[in-house]
């Protein structure tokens, strides 16, 4: 059994048997959907992932035993309902025959740590406010696959302390967390990659709020996740942001 | 887009299924008074204290104060108003057309009502009587005196399903035979023999639909001639004859609710004694008896705690039907579309695909392994998500179909 972010326990599906059982359930956001009775339970695309799958294994034992290992030793986790939560990283269609490098998003602006993980905000104050760039980056090549240059960046931030400025969340769902779409700004990198300014700030966070959510071992700051992904190469990146009081 | 593919109207699909589930109650949980709860909305004044009781009982399949008990089913009586029993008690009728009955019974309009209520839900016309074998018109198969089980959706779901339910009953109450001089209250005494099972044997082949939706009717499984009740499949509930499921002739004794400012023979105020030396009707039966004199509580509290008996034995069993709506969207994947994955893990450092080797980046191409299909709206948003019990290898020699079911 996994525990995900304390609250919702999920376990593992029956792989014992050569069938493949599909287990699914609709998620909280299909469920809300539904409820609304106006037809907006539409289905039109679907997806896939492969969260539970690390893919290091292939580099450490080989292609034909880390595939095996990989099919067999993987036990996969049951239908997650929290639309955040169920599908992370997602597979990509791409054409190109001879791809062999993809592009990951990395991040840059003020309030960041040098591990480039955690955001620092302030309630009040210049801190209040910080101007991120998101950008799709690839390591020794001179141009990012056309199929893979992002248009659009999904944005996930906790509706309760953060907004993003200048723009209105597309989505909130029952956890409070707003879904931002951007489209990706006119210039590109050197190599083509897409990139986008996120103008985060901090919401009015009341000194109670800062008791109910503070960390436990310091009430005087509020830690979250804000989570990044690009609509067309499915790259996520996720950071952690810590907002205090002061 | 790269990571998203469209499902065309032919990769939906819906169909329709039914699930079956088995239902036992035990014994105990209808006998218990911790698992039967009663609801004192009836309260009448005149003499004495006065008399509270419920309308209907409901057997849980725990003790109910729990959070976690589940309502199983409902249970009432009624009387019906043209029968022998209500006839025979009533005194007349006002000028309203309001029935009247003597000082000495109780609910009897009330009795007669949830009869009604019954009858008009099941019957469509509150003023039908139920008749065992359903359809019969013959007086005696007539269902004066009736014991009504609902079953609680939480168990009965969509229907009970034909020939599959069964209970298990008392017919014979304890100290019946005789107006018996002891302090007398067979009424609370567990019943010990005259065992039968009831069950809708037959009805499968047997099928009939009334204004109540399907009905059949139930029988004593030693005697499969003999029609004790119906029971209507689709609204979840149980009619019994209670003249033929107990000996309505025996003999009662014990205290019932009642008009009684003071203490009598053991009975406290707001109570009587009914049969035995000590009542003023030493030969009084079970019915009418006590279906004249006792109140819905009273009636209920006899049934539901001596009838059944209280051991761990299955009381009464059933299987109900779920019926299942389900979407079925085939999502195909061709050989070149899913070759790439976003997972972190899928790159090195260096942005490099880690499964394909070093210096094969000519010969050998990406492959993944998925695990999850999400189901996406023209926003993005995730409306459903199915899981594979385990990885499968998706490469650019292999299309797969995913067909992911959503029941509703």
């Amino acid at each position: 059994m996994a525990v995900c972010h304390g609250r919702c326990v999920i376990g593992f599906l029956d792989h014992s048997t050569n069938n493949i059982i599909i287990d699914a359930v609709l998620t909280d956001v299909g469920r809300s959907f539904l409820a609304r009775n106006d037809g907006s339970f539409s289905i039109v695309k679907f997806a896939l992932g492969d969260d539970e799958v690390d893919y290091s294994i292939i580099q450490k034992f080989g292609r034909t035993v880390g595939k095996e290992k990989i099919e067999k030793n993987t036990p996969i986790f049951e239908a997650q309902t929290n639309s955040n939560l169920a599908l992370k990283h997602r597979l990509i269609s791409i054409s190109n025959p001879n791809l062999v490098r993809i592009p990951n998003l990395t991040l840059s602006g003020d309030g960041l740590d040098s591990a480039l993980t955690t955001l620092s905000l302030s309630r009040t104050g210049v801190g209040a406010r910080r101007s991120l760039t998101v950008t799709q980056a690839l390591a020794n090549e001179n141009t990012v696959d056309v199929e893979l240059r992002d248009q659009a960046f999904l944005v996930k931030v906790p509706n309760n302390f953060i907004q993003i400025s200048g723009t209105t969340p597309d989505n909130i769902d029952s956890d409070n967390i707003a879904t931002y779409v951007l489209t990706r700004d006119q210039s590109t990198t050197a190599i083509g990659g897409s990139k986008v300014v996120i103008e985060l700030q901090v919401k009015a966070v009341t000194d109670a709020q800062f008791l109910v959510f503070g960390d436990a071992s310091d009430k005087t700051n509020i830690s979250s996740v804000v989570t990044v992904s690009g609509i067309n190469s499915g790259a996520t990146k996720d950071f952690n942001v810590q907002i205090s009081k002061t | 887009m790269a990571t998203f593919k469209e499902i065309s109207a032919a990769d939906i699909k819906t169909s329709r299924s039914s699930l079956n589930q088995l239902v036992d109650i035990v014994q105990e949980d209808v006998s218990g008074s911790t698992t039967r709860r009663k609801y004192e909305v009836f309260v009448t004044g005149g003499v004495g204290p006065g008399v509270t009781s419920s309308l209907f009982q409901t057997v849980y399949d725990q003790d109910f104060s729990l959070q976690t008990a589940n309502p199983i089913f409902d249970m009432t009586v009624g009387l019906y108003s043209s029968g022998s029993t209500a006839l025979t008690a009533s005194s007349g009728q006002d000028s309203s057309g309001k029935l009247l009955f003597p000082s000495n019974s109780l609910m009897m309009r009330e009795k007669i009502d949830i009869y009604k209520q019954y009858s008009q839900t099941l019957l469509g016309n509150s003023d039908n009587a139920f008749y065992a074998p359903f359809g019969s018109a013959t007086t005696s198969n007539r269902i004066d005196n009736a014991f009504f089980m609902s079953y609680r959706r939480l168990f009965a779901r969509d229907k009970i399903k034909r020939e599959t339910f069964a209970m298990r009953f008392y017919q014979s109450a304890s100290l019946g035979e005789t107006n018996h001089d002891t302090n007398g209250h067979n009424i609370g005494e567990t019943s010990i023999s005259g065992s039968a099972i009831f069950t809708d044997i037959g009805a499968a082949a047997n099928k009939r639909s009334t204004f109540g939706g399907e009905v059949g009717d139930l029988v004593d499984s030693a005697n499969t001639s003999r029609k004790v009740g119906l029971i209507f499949y689709d609204h979840g509930t149980v009619v019994l004859d209670l003249a033929k499921v107990i000996s309505g002739s025996q003999h009662i004794s014990g205290s019932v609710s009642g008009m009684s400012a003071g203490s009598f023979q053991g009975a406290g105020p707001g109570n009587v004694i009914i049969g035995g030396i000590k009542g003023d009707d030493p030969n009084a039966t079970f019915i009418p008896g006590l279906m004249v004199s006792g109140s819905v509580d009273n009636i209920l509290d006899h049934l539901a705690s001596t009838r059944f008996q209280s051991g761990t034995l299955t009381g009464m069993t059933f299987q109900n039907q779920t019926h299942i709506n389900s979407t079925l969207v085939f999502c195909r994947a061709t050989a070149d579309e899913f070759n790439y994955s976003s997972n972190p893990t899928y790159t090195d450092s260096d942005n490099k695909i880690r499964v394909i080797d070093d210096g094969q980046e000519d010969t050998q191409r990406g492959f993944a392994f998925p695990t999850t299909v999400g189901l996406y709206d023209a926003n993005d948003n995730l409306l459903a998500v199915a899981k594979m019990s385990r990885p499968i290898e998706k490469n650019d020699e292999k299309d797969i179909t995913i067909r992911v079911r959503l029941d509703f």
